[in-house]
């Protein structure tokens, strides 16, 4: 059962339209597809099929605004060299300064997957945020902790690293055995913990948000009472959707922005 | 001025203190049949993480 609303679209259940027709409440059911094909154990499913989607589109973006780029930007590069600056100006050089110039590719390539992982859930026939799979935010993150944590011992030394990273600047000597294994657990192992479930968790709610308001609104549209019930709905669906609209915006750019932090962390001992 | 990443920066040390603290205070707890120990561990690691917030960001740098 992978897709919920074209099912109660099949059923034609409605509001008092028969005693056994229940709200048919979405669940955790929703988030699992249906394998497009498999090979051998290897189900090729929905949210694979638009996370490949997603990266090719950025791939094709940029390819075309940058193959032939001239000194003054037209068509498609202008665009290219708008989301470029948007993520320089507002993410990279807040955390790093003109001197983390190097790790753009990096943000700008992570800003724009993300978003458009996150994108597909307002995109009609797609309507589901691949990022709401966990695997895809815990695989993201696993980029972005081995980045940080290369980046660090390169930086630092692989026991100043540690050392820098376990020692708070101005804390008094006798309280370092208590503080330094919070420090150590919070950047090791809280920290990318937090930024994969941050993503997953906020558009798992909103997709199911999206789906409750959806669903209702067709459960109930029928000849009673229900009508007016159902146009709330409706509104509150809109509503949803516009929030969401933000929320897929701010997630990719929390996402980056710590990134960005962390790498910055990386970089010079504590600040 | 502190930087957009130092909210979250806080968050995480608030749950790696209570999650490292509580734990201990759990496993003591199981050892010694005292249940109230995770309890405290948890609040014993929430005072440490502030402790530990202040000193990292209230302070002028070197």
């Amino acid at each position: 059962m992978s897709d919920l609303s074209a099912l109660t679209t099949a059923s034609g259940c409605h509001f008092q339209s028969h005693p056994s027709c229940g709200y048919p409440a979405p669940t955790i059911e929703d988030f699992f597809f249906k394998p497009i094909f498999s090979i051998g154990g290897f189900q090729f499913t929905k949210p694979i099929l638009l996370m490949l989607l997603s990266a090719a589109i950025v791939l094709a973006v940029f390819w075309m605004a940058f193959r032939k780029p001239k000194l003054v930007p037209r068509g498609i590069q202008n665009v290219g060299e708008l989301g470029i600056l948007a993520v320089r100006d507002q993410i990279l050089r807040p955390q790093l300064g003109s001197k983390g110039d190097r790790y753009l590719p990096f943000l700008v390539s992570l800003f724009f997957f993300i978003w458009l992982m996150n994108l597909w859930e307002l995109i009609p026939v797609a309507q589901f945020p691949a990022t709401s799979k966990f695997a895809f935010p815990v695989g993201l993150t696993l980029v972005v902790w081995v980045t940080y944590m290369f980046i660090g011992m390169k930086h630092q030394g692989p026991i100043g690293y540690f050392k820098n990273m376990a020692v708070p600047p101005g804390a008094p000597w006798w309280i370092l055995p208590l503080l330094s294994p919070i420090e150590l657990l919070s950047n090791i192992i809280v920290r990318p913990f937090t930024l994969s479930i941050r993503l997953m968790a906020n558009m798992l709610s909103g997709h199911l948000l999206l789906l409750v308001f959806s669903i209702a609104s067709w459960y109930l549209f029928s000849a009673t009472i229900g009508l007016l019930f159902a146009a709330v709905s409706f509104i509150v669906f809109l509503l949803v959707f516009v929030l969401e609209v933000l929320i897929t915006l701010l997630q990719a750019f929390i996402f980056t922005t710590l990134t960005a932090f962390y790498i910055s962390d990386a970089l010079q001992p504590a600040h | 001025m502190p930087r957009e990443g130092t909210g979250w920066a806080i968050v995480s040390y608030l749950i790696g203190g209570m999650l490292l603290y509580g734990g201990i205070g759990w496993l003591v707890g199981r050892w010694t049949h005292i249940e109230a120990l995770t309890g405290v561990g948890i609040v014993l690691g929430i005072g440490l993480s502030l402790a530990l917030i202040i000193f990292r960001f209230t302070r002028p740098s070197r």
